[in-house]
C-alpha cells in the first residue's frame, strides 16, 4: 500500500485524518484518491504550483510529476511551499 | 434579537455575538484556521455560514457551516470550464439568494467571474453571461486581481441583479442572469487615456438600497457615485465635504435611502486614512454634503479599511461595523454617531458582515 501523509491544513479538510493508505499506480492516482484532491490539484487536474509532493523523500516533479509510477510501498508526503506571511 | 458579526481575516474567521443594544460582545474563533477569509455571511434563510476562503498554496474555495462554525464542509464542485481559458484564482464574496429561492446563492470570484449554486453551496456553476461577456477583452485586473466583489439582488424584481468587478465595472441583468448590460455611464476611469468608457471602470464596492431598489451607491477608484435609475446613469458625489474620492468600503442605512457612509483614503498612490485619522464620512442628503464622524475612532491612525470591511445591521438605529487592516473592529450602535473598539489585535480584517437573528 502507498502511504500518503497530509500537512495540517489538508488533514483538517479531511476530517482530521493525516495519513492515508491506498492502492495507486502513479502519483496522480494517489492524489486523485484523496478527499482533498481538489485542494492539491486545480480544476484542470494539474498539481497546484505551490504544492510539493515528495515520494520517499524525492520531489515527484523530478520523477515525472503526476505520471510518476509507484511500486506500492512508497510514502508520498505533501508539503506546502514556503510562501505567505 | 441578537446580532452576529462575521469577521473574515487574513488568518481565519471570527464571530462576535451581541445583544440588541450592541454594547456587549462575545468573541468566538478563530475558525477556518489557515485560510484567508475574504468574506463570510450568515444565510438567514437557514442559519448556514458561507465563507469565501483562499490559501496561497491550496487555492480558492468556499466553506460552509450549519452550526455557527463548529463543523465545516468545503464546496467541491467549483471551477471554470477548460474552453474558457480561465482558471479560478480567488473567491471574493458570497451573496445568499432571496427569500423563497431555497438553496440558491451567488459567488463572486476572480478572474471576473460569477457562480451560482442551487444546492446550498455543494456545487457551483459559472454564470455564462459573465464568463463569456462580449466586453471581457476590455476588462483588466485591479491591484487585488480581477475580483467580482459586489453582488446585489433587487428585492422587488427577481430577475434583476447587479455585480461589480474590478476593473470591468458594474453590470446589470434584467433576465435572471442570462444577459448582462454594462451600467457605468457617468463613472470615470481617470486612469485611462479616455476616462469615459463603456467598461473598464475600477468599481470598489456597490450597494443597493433595500427600500428604494432603483438607487445604488458606489465607491469607485475614481469617486463616490449614486444612481437613481438602476445604473443607467451615475452622479459623482464629491467636492462637498469628502476629502477624497478614493476609498473602498461603503455602508448604507436601511431606514433612509439618502444616507450612506464611506471611509475615504488619501488616494490611489497612498492608501491610508485621510488626515492621519480613522474617520467615517456620512451623508444624509443623497451625497450633497458629507460629515466627518470621529467620536470614538482613533487618531492618529493610518490603518485603512478593506472593501468588505464595513457593514450595517437592520436594527433601528442601525449598527455600523468597521474592521481595520490593523486588526480592530469598531462598532457604532447609533448609525455612526459614536464608536467603540469592540475587538483589537486580530489578524488584518478583510471582511465584516452583520446579521440579526432570533
Amino acid at each position: 500500500m502507498v502511504v500518503v501523509v497530509l500537512p495540517g491544513i489538508l488533514a483538517s479538510e479531511a476530517g482530521g485524518r493525516k495519513r492515508f493508505e491506498l492502492d495507486a499506480a502513479t502519483v496522480g492516482d494517489a492524489l486523485r484518491s484523496l478527499p482533498v484532491a481538489d485542494r492539491v490539484l486545480d480544476e484542470r487536474g494539474q498539481l497546484r504550483p505551490l504544492v510539493n509532493v515528495y515520494v520517499d523523500g524525492r520531489d515527484a516533479r523530478e520523477r515525472g510529476g503526476l505520471e510518476a509510477t509507484l511500486d506500492g510501498d512508497e510514502t508520498v508526503r505533501l508539503v506546502g511551499a514556503i510562501a505567505g506571511g | 434579537m441578537s446580532v452576529l458579526v462575521l469577521l473574515g481575516t487574513r488568518k481565519g474567521l471570527f464571530l462576535l455575538e451581541g445583544d440588541e443594544a450592541r454594547r456587549e460582545w462575545e468573541l468566538q474563533g478563530p475558525f477556518l484556521t489557515g485560510w484567508s477569509v475574504f468574506h463570510a455571511v450568515l444565510d438567514t434563510r437557514d442559519g448556514t455560514i458561507h465563507a469565501a476562503t483562499n490559501n496561497e498554496v491550496y487555492g480558492a474555495t468556499v466553506h460552509r457551516s450549519p452550526d455557527r462554525g463548529r463543523t465545516w464542509t468545503r464546496s467541491e464542485e467549483l471551477g471554470l470550464p477548460e474552453d474558457s481559458g480561465l482558471t479560478l484564482e480567488k473567491t471574493w464574496h458570497v451573496e445568499p439568494g432571496r427569500e423563497g429561492e431555497d438553496g440558491r446563492l451567488w459567488l463572486g470570484a476572480a478572474p471576473g467571474v460569477l457562480f451560482r449554486t442551487d444546492d446550498a453551496g455543494e456545487s457551483w456553476a459559472p454564470v455564462e453571461g459573465i464568463l463569456r461577456h462580449e466586453t471581457r477583452d476590455r476588462w483588466y485586473p485591479g491591484a487585488g486581481g480581477m475580483c467580482c466583489h459586489s453582488i446585489q439582488l433587487d428585492p422587488e424584481d427577481s430577475e434583476r441583479m447587479y455585480v461589480g468587478i474590478s476593473a470591468a465595472g458594474v453590470f446589470r441583468t434584467d433576465d435572471g442572469g442570462e444577459s448582462w448590460t454594462p451600467a457605468n455611464k457617468g463613472t470615470a476611469a481617470d486612469f485611462l487615456p479616455e476616462p469615459w468608457v463603456e467598461v473598464g471602470q475600477c468599481v470598489h464596492k456597490v450597494l443597493l438600497h433595500p427600500g428604494r431598489p432603483g438607487r445604488l451607491w458606489q465607491q469607485n477608484h475614481c469617486g463616490v457615485y449614486r444612481t437613481d435609475d438602476r445604473g443607467e446613469s451615475w452622479e459623482r458625489l464629491e467636492g462637498n465635504g469628502l476629502p477624497s474620492g478614493f476609498g473602498f468600503p461603503l455602508a448604507l442605512d436601511h431606514r433612509d435611502p439618502d444616507a450612506a457612509l464611506v471611509v475615504p483614503e488619501e488616494g490611489a498612490e497612498n492608501r491610508v486614512t485621510c488626515d492621519g485619522r480613522l474617520g467615517v464620512y456620512r451623508t444624509d442628503d443623497g451625497g450633497a454634503s458629507w460629515d466627518l464622524l470621529t467620536d470614538g475612532l482613533p487618531a492618529p491612525a493610518w490603518g485603512a479599511v478593506m472593501r468588505e470591511g464595513f457593514s450595517s445591521d437592520r436594527l433601528d438605529p442601525p449598527g455600523i461595523y468597521l474592521g481595520t487592516q490593523s486588526g480592530s473592529l469598531f462598532i457604532s450602535p447609533d448609525a455612526g454617531d459614536t464608536w467603540t473598539e469592540a475587538v483589537a489585535q486580530l489578524p488584518p480584517v478583510l471582511s465584516v458582515e452583520a446579521a440579526e437573528w432570533s
